[in-house]
């Protein structure tokens, strides 16, 4: 076992691809990927170039592909000698001072794709910190270890200026043994705002305010399945040399050479490497869930039989956030594992936007806030959007492509699967929206409806499929279509003593019941459910709807079709991997009871 | 691979210049590749353009062997037409340049040094042969030979020609491109020349003339603007169309070069055609350093099209044979129509009808009087009846659609706006969704709520087809040939059948008879319906899939295609048939008399019935409209009017199918005794019942003795 990892430690790029195929048996087989460094929790100046490393995040961008030199021939001038070398994943030549590249003869040209990925976007702080620590703990023991038993490879294999990455390696860890984590955020801090490129623009991340790192990840192999917004896991050999960077590039001479690419697109797609490493992939694996949390092999029997006590759990703590309302909760814990399962033409199935409104926001003015601060410990990725009127009318909530970089610049939409997206509309205020204002609105009306967003290419836009939870809290009903709305009933007593409940409930979620809850939220989404064939209630209850419907309250087949999608839910959240009558009148239930209480707010409006 | 006999192959090449002639239509021989030299010969054309259809006609192989290595038959083919200039030109050329001056100068000032005896050189050679030509050579693919989506330009494509499509994204300034550098030594006076091939050059660092050679002089030498050759350059980067894109990536770019002939072709937003040499690119300098294991990539433009539309070339592609058996099935009409929006459940008349309004009817311009063949339909119904569902649909499966609502978002709202450009001050004017939809479909939601001003506009839209403009000293007509298919919600919320439609939808008339259909769609509850209904649902939540149907829908593309194919037709009512449609609409304007109508029978309902069923006809791929054509577009608009007007009697106050048979029968016999059984039928089915309940009708009132049925069964009397 610990044979096999130093091995990681130590491979080469010629290496690996000498003996490609029993490299990759073997990597499959290592039980633990933690040993082989994870970048996003390691700073990249730590680690040495041409090492295997792991990157996690999502597919942020593509590039177009490009062309390599899979064989090229080495001439050295000094001792006449010819060498052929390989330019598989490595992007620099790896040639001593004396020795030229034969440009005109015995090439060959391979094609790579390149891909930019940057961290999960909304991943939450509970499961970084639990991904540092589950990825970091080893690093700081091992690394003095790693390091002097690397350096006499280097020193004989490596190029020069490879000495001096170890050398910098070195004198940091003196300093900042400690602080590796906390340095990811004020690291690179330095080599900015040069050519009016900030880093931001470079990292390119969905989210604003959030820090990320990305990636620059090149593919070898072919690959149509992987696709934009996809969360992946990457092994392969980090290049961080520094002249990879485009900001470097000296002045063209342009009366001779006519401006091909402009600089701009140079420096985009040539930034810093300290700042966005090169991955030269081996191994792309897509991730269903980034929940730290759960490891072993997914088991539908156990998931199903401790669903309940973890339901119990959250819809304990859930009653009482919502101050005593537990209908809201149960719609909420529906909510938290609902994803699409079904996408066809334009309907997809499975999508669960929950809009709370009556939120006692006089009284608690930071209520929707508190109330998230609650749930991003649950779920792994989440992000909280305050729909001011500020925000719409200045937030890039949309991707755009922009060919002055040729990039895809990220909006706050660009979310990977069952991320939630909160919206506050608690904290939107009379105003005028501009039209961006106006097209962002749109935009999430649009992803609400059909999740699916607008990319604007200019030329055309183009529909992604997107998967992302939407939960609108909000006083009256929302401005934004919404698929369930639930006015919140809260209780006398317990709406004076809210934020006695708030702390209450830190206390009473203590980190086990916490990682039960968030194991329990991650894995029912990964549950197979099914419908028996025999759904005669349901048809019969459908027809009894029908026939007492009337003007004033339509049954449509919407309302079969949410019913459905909340029944599975509700089954689920109960840990049945099937519909039965019991969970099917339970839904039943529940929609009549929200249905009263959107009647009864209505008349109420009118009086 | 054995090498090519590339001595043959030249050789062939010349000889198919000389021999290769088209006969025209009136039979005259016409030599192309001759004819073009004689007009390079005279310096009248500078693209010397070889089609490889042509050359397949000739010499299959050489043609295969072109596309795979291009570049080098491009410097061939080149090197052949030098060859063959000189017997082509017939007159003096006058020259037209500075350059030419130049090229004569030198190969004058050639002859004269070299003219020892016993030396036999062709003076031209000492020069770079790019210096003196002054033509270009271009290869056009093969007509039959298919784009190469730009994903799939891949390594094993380098070298070789290949045709890809695409929208243009970027473009640069066309700029001068150094082809050979012309240098003099400031020592001998010499003239030294450097062909550049790449994008940069490294200027010879010192003479290597003879004298400076021998006097060990090492002159300076000098660039000379005026005796270089320039070349005009370009470059545009192409993006893969929207469709070409697999669902759930970014759509890829390709960089393309273009040179001399070949700029100035596109701009950005233009979807093009480039067929071209893919090619590496090897970086220098700094590039080389840094990216020394990388190469980049770009198609040498040879031939770079403009397409009109993205999608007409699709179109135009013939179906396969596939899909010729696909749609050969049974009952094409009722598939089709079923394919539309197939996730919205039920409403077959509603999408007949859309299908035939994505078809169309045919124009006619009798005597300068335009009547228009678009089909405009309104769907009219209670909130969350899929409305806008089905509007999306037909959106997305029109090749030329635009999506509005009535309050449109811009101020350009649906018709048009005269703007004032920022820069130069002019005015100009901007289409609003109806102009843009020019020969398309306009699908408006909230028809109701339209503002003012574009409710006038819209008048002349939907007859005359056309927007007048008279703003801002700008008066115009603009063309609007569209479809336009309108949804509107009812006035009060609810659809109220005791009103008549005016005062359910707040529009005038006028407006509404504009309508050839109009359809509302009511969701009523229904036993057996609500079962069909629950029971999909449950399928498709059960299985994760549409439950199989008795018709598959078509793929969508698949009909977008046809209904393309469709609208080639253009058929023609014959005379026989004008008889039956002026008696359906006599009938048509009786009933409206007689009963209650909320809607309105005017002459313009007897043009709708002429348009449907010439759509009905296309449909069929026919050139001639046929009975059953008409008495399906009556079919239509009877079941339209139905749709309004008995809303609130699901079972007509009591009366069965049966009575309203007999009433329709009696009314046919008026005074007669007898009427015609072939007749009956035909009646009833215009008015939606089906031939057994006639027949089941006929019987029942037979056995009541109410008539006599002959022996034949072809003729009722009345008792």
């Amino acid at each position: 076992m610990y044979d096999l990892l130093s091995d990681f430690e130590t491979v080469t790029p010629e290496a690996w691809i000498a003996n490609e195929n029993t490299w990759r048996e073997k990597l499959l087989k290592l039980q633990d990927w933690f040993q082989i460094p994870l970048l996003n929790c390691n700073a990249s100046h730590n680690l040495q170039n041409c090492t295997l490393v792991r990157f996690r995040g999502m597919v942020q961008d593509m590039h177009n592909p490009e062309f390599y030199f899979e064989h090229f021939e080495i001439f050295n001038t000094a001792t006449n000698e010819v060498k052929m070398k390989s330019g598989k994943y490595r992007d620099t030549a790896n040639i001593l001072e004396n020795e030229k590249i034969n440009y005109s003869q015995n090439l060959k040209s391979a094609q790579r794709q390149t891909i930019v990925v940057v961290s999960i976007p909304g991943l939450n702080d509970w499961a970084q910190q639990l991904e540092d620590k589950q990825n970091h703990l080893r690093r700081l023991e091992q690394q003095p270890n790693t390091s002097s038993r690397l350096n006499p490879v280097s020193s004989t294999k490596l190029k020069r200026n490879y000495h001096e990455t170890n050398e910098d390696t070195d004198s940091m860890d003196v300093v900042d043994t400690e602080t590796c984590s906390k340095e990811r955020k004020t690291c690179e801090n330095t080599d900015n705002t040069s050519n009016g490129v900030s880093r931001e623009h470079l990292l390119n991340f969905p989210l604003p305010d959030v820090s990320s790192k990305s990636c620059i990840i090149k593919i070898y192999e072919e690959n149509d399945n992987l696709k934009l917004n996809d969360l992946i896991e990457v092994v392969g050999f980090l290049s961080v040399d520094p002249v990879l960077s485009g900001e470097f590039q000296p002045e063209k001479d342009s009366l001779l050479d006519p401006q091909l690419e402009n600089e701009l697109e140079t420096i985009t797609h040539n930034p810093p490497p300290s700042l966005v490493p090169r991955l030269h992939a081996v191994y792309v694996k897509k991730l269903d869930h980034c929940n730290p949390l759960i490891m072993d092999k997914f088991d539908q029997a156990s998931v199903l039989k401790e669903a309940n006590v973890a339901r119990e759990h959250l819809l304990k703590a859930l009653t009482e956030l919502l101050l005593g309302d537990q209908l809201a909760a149960e719609y909420l814990i529906c909510h938290l594992i609902a994803s699409i399962y079904l996408r066809q033409d334009t309907m997809s199935l499975g999508q669960f936007c929950l809009n709370l409104s009556n939120l006692p926001t006089e009284k608690y003015p930071n209520y929707a806030k508190q109330l998230y601060d609650i749930i991003r410990q649950f779920v792994t990725k989440s992000y909280y959007l305050p729909l001011t009127i500020d925000n719409m009318n200045t937030l890039a909530l949309l991707p755009k492509k922009d060919y002055e970089c040729n990039r895809l610049t990220s909006g706050v939409l660009q979310l990977s699967k069952n991320t939630h997206l909160v919206l506050d509309e608690t904290k939107m205020e009379q105003g005028t929206l501009d039209a961006t204002g106006v097209n962002n609105i749109a935009a999430l009306g649009n992803m609400i409806q059909n999740q699916k967003v607008e990319y604007d290419f200019k030329y055309y836009k183009m529909n992604f499929d997107s998967d992302i939870s939407v939960l609108i809290l909000s006083e009256g009903k929302s401005l934004l279509p919404s698929d369930y709305h639930v006015p919140l009933r809260p209780e006398d007593s317990s709406l004076e003593i809210f934020d006695a409940i708030v702390e209450a409930a830190t206390y009473y979620l203590k980190e086990e019941i916490m990682n039960v809850i968030r194991t329990y939220l991650t894995s029912i989404k990964l549950v197979k459910y099914t419908i028996s064939d025999d759904l005669q209630f349901v048809e019969d209850d459908f027809i009894e709807m029908r026939s007492k419907s009337d003007n004033q309250n339509p049954v449509t087949a919407d309302d079969l079709h949410r019913l459905l999608v909340l029944a599975r839910l509700v089954s689920l959240s109960r840990g049945h991997d099937t519909l039965n009558k019991e969970c099917w009148e339970i839904t039943k239930n529940m929609e009549a009871e929200r249905l009263h209480r959107l009647k009864n707010r209505m008349s109420a409006n009118k009086f | 691979m054995a090498m090519r006999d590339y001595a043959a192959d030249k050789e062939s090449f010349k000889n198919f210049f000389v021999d290769f002639c088209q006969t025209d239509d009136e039979g005259n021989k016409c030599f192309k590749y001759a004819s073009q030299l004689t007009r390079v010969a005279h310096r009248e054309q500078i693209a010397f353009v070889v089609e490889l259809d042509d050359l397949h006609e000739a010499n299959e192989e050489l043609a295969e062997a072109v596309k795979q290595n291009t570049r080098r038959y491009t410097n061939m083919v080149s090197d052949v037409v030098y060859e063959m200039l000189p017997d082509y030109k017939h007159r003096e050329v006058t020259a037209k340049d500075a350059l030419d001056v130049y090229i004569e100068h030198r190969i004058m000032l050639e002859a004269r040094n070299h003219r020892i005896p016993g030396e036999m050189r062709d003076p031209r050679n000492r020069y770079p042969p790019e210096l003196i030509r002054r033509f270009e050579v271009y290869f056009k693919d093969m007509s039959s030979s298919k784009s190469v989506p730009i994903r799939e330009v891949k390594a094993e494509h380098i070298g070789k020609l290949v045709t890809v499509r695409g929208i243009v994204t970027r473009c640069t300034d066309v700029k001068p491109l150094l082809v050979v550098a012309t240098y003099s030594c400031s020592a001998c006076g010499a003239e030294t020349y450097q062909p550049v091939r790449a994008l940069q050059f490294t200027p010879p660092p010192a003479c290597s003339a003879d004298e400076c050679r021998i006097n060990k002089a090492a002159g300076q030498l000098h660039l000379q603007t005026r005796g270089s050759r320039f070349q005009k350059f370009q470059e545009l980067k192409i993006q893969e169309h929207s469709d070409q894109v697999p669902v759930g990536h970014i759509p890829r770019q390709l960089s393309v070069y273009c040179r001399g002939e070949t700029t100035r072709r596109a701009q950005p937003g233009d979807h093009v055609a480039v067929t071209g040499v893919f090619l590496p690119l090897l970086n220098a300098g700094f590039k080389q350093v840094v990216q020394g294991l990388l190469s980049d990539t770009y198609l040498e433009a040879h031939v770079v099209t403009c397409l009109n539309q993205s999608d007409e070339s699709e179109m135009a592609d013939a179906l396969t044979e596939e899909e010729l058996a696909e749609l050969a099935e049974e009952d094409l009409y009722t598939r089709m129509a079923c394919s539309l929006a197939p996730e919205i459940y039920g409403h077959e008349d509603v999408k007949k009808a859309l299908l035939l309004l994505l078809v169309g009817g045919v124009d006619k311009r009798p005597n300068g009087m335009k009547i228009r063949g678009n089909i405009n339909i309104c769907l009219m119904g209670d909130p969350g009846v899929a409305k806008s569902q089905l509007l999306n649909y037909i959106d997305r499966l029109a090749p030329r659609s635009q999506y509005t609502t009535g309050r449109g978002s811009s101020g350009v709202g649906l018709t048009a706006a005269v703007l004032k450009d920022p820069f130069t001050g002019e005015m100009m004017l901007e289409g609003g969704a109806l102009v843009l939809a020019d020969q398309g479909v306009c699908c408006i939601d909230e028809f109701d709520k339209m503002a003012e001003s574009d409710r006038t506009a819209i008048h002349e839209v939907m007859e005359q087809q056309t927007i007048s403009i008279a703003k801002a000293g700008i008066m115009t007509c603009l063309n609007a040939r569209v479809s336009i298919l309108a949804a509107a919600n009812p006035a009060y919320g609810r659809y109220n059948p005791k009103r008549t439609i005016e005062q359910n939808i707040q529009l005038p008339a006028a407006l509404l008879s504009r309508f050839d259909l109009l359809w509302l769609i009511q969701d009523k509850p229904n036993r057996d319906k609500d079962l069909e209904l629950a029971k999909h649902i449950a399928y498709v939540h059960q299985h994760c899939s549409q439950p199989p149907s008795s018709v598959r829908a078509l793929p969508m593309r698949l009909v977008r295609r046809y209904v393309a194919l469709t609208r080639r037709k253009q058929p023609v009512v014959p005379r026989a048939l004008s008889d039956y449609i002026v008696s359906s609409y006599v009938e048509l304007r009786r009933e409206a008399r007689n009963a209650r109508d909320v809607t309105f029978t005017s002459a313009r309902n007897l043009l709708a019935i002429l348009r449907l069923s010439t759509a009905l006809a296309r449909l069929r791929l026919s050139d001639v409209v046929e009975k059953e054509d008409v008495s399906e577009a009556i079919r239509l608009v009877e079941m339209s009017k139905q749709s309004l007007t008995h809303v609130e009697d699901n079972t007509q106050r009591g009366i069965s199918a049966t009575d309203r048979i007999f009433a329709v029968i009696r009314d046919l016999a008026g005074s007669n005794n007898t009427v015609k059984i072939a007749d009956v039928i035909e009646r009833c089915v215009d008015k939606g019942f089906k031939p057994d309940q006639v027949d089941a009708c006929i019987e029942q009132y037979e056995n009541l003795n109410v008539w006599q049925v002959n022996q034949v069964r072809t003729k009722i009397t009345f008792m």
